[in-house]
């Protein structure tokens, strides 16, 4: 056990390493860091609480199985998100695998609207709307780049290609967006 | 938001931000409750022996794998006859060779480490691909009549104990392989083929039954049987 109990100034990574040297205060902390940022990610994505719950608990899950190969000196951030997009992504793979109709997609989309209002609600569908138009590939970025305030280096670091690419990516995606969302704006003024 | 060059413009930006408020916080309450379910989940894991395979550092985890699958090389080569000193040509010796690289690479892909970027699914298929045209290649380099041990060659009989012994090797590979992975997509598929492979491999080393026919039902038969097998239990079964 360390000398002093995990403080909530504490970095990631010293929490990470509090954590593996038996701490396990260090990894509420780390999910009460963490925790509500993936499942933000994961609803955008997934739009389903439930699920999205689901992934969050999974990749910390996951977390804590592989925190040996944890290193002093890496970033803990490109590590959780890492194992979240490719919960998200084997999801997603195991639902169209499994052939699931528009019918139980849409039973799915909206689980909070008894708790939200209306206006939030019309809100979130039409953002969640514009990003399902986006390709995958470009959606990670997008939520990456922009919702999780990535740097276009850790976010080719997540997604397994190179910077440039990512630049690519984000480029296409935003210019799609605001195709989508441009026209929502002047309807709204 | 992001420092990074290549951002979305000020109207866009703002536009985002607007519509992304409706997603609110969560309540110390549901966190946690969903830190302790998460934490039960943990310690749960770490009692089992798949937890504790698991959750050994990579490295470990390879140098186990790697350990478990030399000693069942080195125990099977030296404890059953091989075949024949002058059926161990050179095609032999590379389908050998091809068998214990094809387990290498299964090995290492269901090893990867969950913080990286899972493999693109098509290298796992190909992989899968590969390894069982592998065995039904092999068969078409069968031992030369001339220089095997004699043998019924036309008794199906043989060749349905061959594939059930193969069968069997491969159990223990395909339970190893299993035990070290933590997740990774169709991990389950890669260690059916490596199963496959290192029947295959045991059965080329020790089988001195000749004949393509006897090799494609006895011999590669067992990698389309774990693949095909637990490819369909996977299919219609999905995991969690």
């Amino acid at each position: 056990m360390p000398s002093s109990p995990p403080r909530s100034e504490a970095t990631d990574e010293e929490l990470m390493e509090a954590y593996i040297d038996g701490d396990e205060a260090a990894f509420r902390l780390l999910f009460e860091r963490y925790g509500p940022q993936l499942l933000r990610l994961t609803r955008r994505h997934l739009r389903d609480d439930e699920l999205a719950e689901e992934i969050v608990q999974q990749t910390f899950f996951r977390l804590h199985g592989a925190r040996n190969d944890f290193r002093r000196g890496s970033k803990l951030r490109p590590w959780v998100m890492t194992i979240a997009m490719n919960l998200v992504r084997e999801h997603w793979r195991r639902k169209k695998r499994r052939k699931m109709t528009t019918l139980e997609v849409d039973t799915q989309a909206a689980p909070e609207s008894d708790f939200m209002p209306l206006e939030l609600r019309q809100r979130s569908e039409l953002l969640h709307v514009a990003l399902d138009k986006l390709p995958t590939s470009q959606r990670e970025v997008v939520e990456l780049h922009w919702f999780q305030e990535r740097p276009y280096a850790e976010v080719a670091e997540i997604v397994g290609t190179s910077e440039g690419a990512v630049r690519v990516r984000a480029h296409r995606a935003y210019a799609t967006l605001k195709q989508l969302l441009v026209s929502e704006i002047s309807g709204d003024e | 938001m992001s420092s990074d060059n290549n951002r979305p413009d000020a109207g866009l930006g703002e536009r985002l931000r607007k519509l992304d408020a409706s997603q609110t916080p969560r309540n110390a309450e549901m966190m946690d409750r969903m830190f302790r379910e998460m934490k039960a989940r943990c310690d749960k894991s770490d009692r089992s022996l798949a937890g504790f395979l698991r959750s050994r550092s990579t490295l470990a985890r390879r140098l186990i794998a790697l350990t478990v699958l030399a000693s069942l090389a080195i125990i099977g080569w030296f404890a059953f006859p091989l075949v024949g000193e002058q059926g161990r040509t050179l095609q032999w010796m590379v389908s050998l060779v091809a068998f214990c690289i094809l387990l290498l690479i299964s090995m290492f892909m269901v090893t990867r480490p969950v913080h990286l970027p899972a493999l693109p699914r098509w290298q796992s298929v190909c992989l899968v691909c590969i390894a069982v045209g592998a065995t039904v290649l092999a068969a078409f380099w069968p031992l030369p009549a001339a220089q095997a041990a004699t043998h019924d060659h036309g008794s199906g009989i043989i060749a349905g104990a061959c594939m059930g012994a193969g069968l069997l090797l491969g159990v223990p590979v395909y339970a190893l392989l299993r035990l070290i992975d933590r997740g990774n997509a169709l991990g389950s598929l890669v260690a059916a083929a490596a199963a496959g492979v290192a029947g295959n491999f045991v059965l080329k080393a020790h089988c001195a039954v000749p004949g393509t026919s006897h090799e494609l039902l006895g011999h590669a038969s067992v990698a389309i049987v774990f693949v095909l097998g637990l490819g369909l239990v996977h299919r219609w079964i999905p995991s969690k």
